[in-house]
């Protein structure tokens, strides 16, 4: 056997993909050649590190869940959306999180002052939460695109939920669903960040503006409350309460 | 589709979703871009799976999350030209034997360099060395014959060889 011949099947080799009879030779070469032998030992070598240290990921419970849901319902299965914003949207959203964040400053006292609502809500906005991460219940809609989830919800309930694109900041839209909270149907919009859901739950009420509040924690779940133009908003997630009420603010800021 | 042939989906082809999500990883070199990829994918898989009778259901899954992993980046043209550091590099530890501060320095220049691999070279060393496939369920998978697989994976190592300072540098 000619080194040339040997070289092109010593990965065939490594993997014990030859037949028996070409293993043989390339054998009895390897044994009189020191040069392919040496090649030989630094692809079984390299291919030995390759197997040991190559990262292994695991789907993310998002994924997970977003593929549950859609095999609980194939028929509602919408292909996801794939423009991303582009940059001149960043600026914009940085500039509108700023804006928001001068303000906000002012009116968080006011906010703290006010209390947390009843007790009974948050209690059940974090069960539903849990609720939607177990069963194969998280989304009855499923886009990442805003133009698809905010119409869905016409004529289901007694609003029209905002659904803002926080792609470009890390909080992409998985979707949306109704659930129950306090006896009725209520607007939820799903989003995500790494591996954790944020379920936005949404539902009329007349009293005025104010800004997001960190309204609680629960068994791991942090909840951070809003209202803004005659709806009060709650997001619930076991994400840290800083980056909830990052998505918070971004949210109330997009219009 | 019936509720059984979903049930049986559900049994045999969702318990390879890391395996799915590991491959869209390494091909997309993005976590979100993997994640819808890979749920594309699946849908996709639900819609053809009366097509698939036997063979490895992996290697099939894997197949179909490939095709929607080159679809998806041909349309994403933006195509990311950084290459990520992976985010599971560790802080370096005084504590730390030099052996093993080595090894876990040799890991990282091996995980950056599969990840700077042109896609027809990382798509190989992927389904062979993480989701150890044979050549015949590669050659499957990627659409080419046998041969050229042994020798891209030849050509990959090679070079994967040449960064890790374990071959004498020559051209190849």
């Amino acid at each position: 056997m000619k080194c040339a011949e040997c070289r092109e099947l010593l990965s065939g080799q490594v993997d014990n993909e030859l037949m028996e009879n070409e293993s043989q030779d390339i054998q009895a070469h390897l044994a009189e050649c020191a040069e392919c032998a040496r090649e030989h030992d630094a692809l079984a070598a390299t291919s030995q590190l390759l197997k040991q240290s190559l990262v292994r990921h695991s789907a993310p419970d998002v994924l997970k869940a977003r593929i549950r849901s859609a095999l609980a319902q194939p028929d509602v299965f919408e292909p996801p959306a794939v423009q991303r914003p582009k940059h001149s949207q960043w600026i914009r959203m940085a500039i509108a999180c700023a804006a928001v964040a001068i303000i906000s400053s002012g009116v968080t006292y006011e906010a703290l002052t006010r209390g947390g609502g009843p007790r009974g809500v948050a209690e059940e906005v974090i069960t539903s939460h849990v609720r939607s991460l177990m069963g194969g219940h998280l989304t009855d809609v499923i886009s990442n695109n805003t133009h698809n989830v905010k119409p869905w919800f016409n004529g289901k309930v007694d609003l029209s939920p905002t659904v803002p694109n926080l792609d470009s900041i890390g909080f992409p839209l998985v979707g949306g669903r109704i659930d129950y909270v306090q006896g009725r149907a209520v607007a939820t919009v799903v989003y995500s960040r790494r591996q954790h859901v944020i379920n936005v739950y949404s539902w009329p009420h007349r009293a005025p503006n104010t800004d997001p509040v960190a309204a609680g924690s629960d068994k791991g779940y942090h909840l951070v409350e809003w209202r803004r133009d005659g709806i009060e908003q709650w997001a619930v997630s076991d994400l840290n309460t800083a980056e909830l009420m990052d998505f918070a603010r971004a949210f109330t800021a997009s219009r | 589709m019936s509720q059984r042939d979903i049930d049986r989906f559900e049994r045999i082809i969702v318990p390879h979703m890391d395996d799915a999500y590991t491959l869209a990883r390494y091909l997309l070199r993005d976590e979100h871009d993997a994640q819808d990829a890979v749920q594309d994918a699946v849908l996709r898989a639900l819609r053809f799976f009366d097509g698939y009778r036997d063979g490895d259901p992996r290697a099939w899954l894997l197949a179909i999350v490939r095709n929607c992993c080159l679809t998806w980046q041909r349309r994403n043209k933006s195509g990311k030209t950084v290459i990520p550091l992976t985010d599971t590099a560790p802080i370096a530890d005084d504590r730390e034997t030099d052996t093993l501060a080595i090894q876990r320095s040799q890991r990282e220049v091996l995980q950056r360099a599969v990840e700077a691999l042109p896609i027809e070279f990382r798509e190989v060393i992927v389904l062979r060395e993480v989701e150890d496939l044979s050549y015949r369920e590669i050659s499957d998978v990627v659409g080419v014959p046998v041969g050229t697989v042994m020798s891209r994976l030849a050509r990959a190592r090679k070079r994967l060889a040449n960064t890790l300072g374990m071959l004498a540098k020559e051209a190849g």
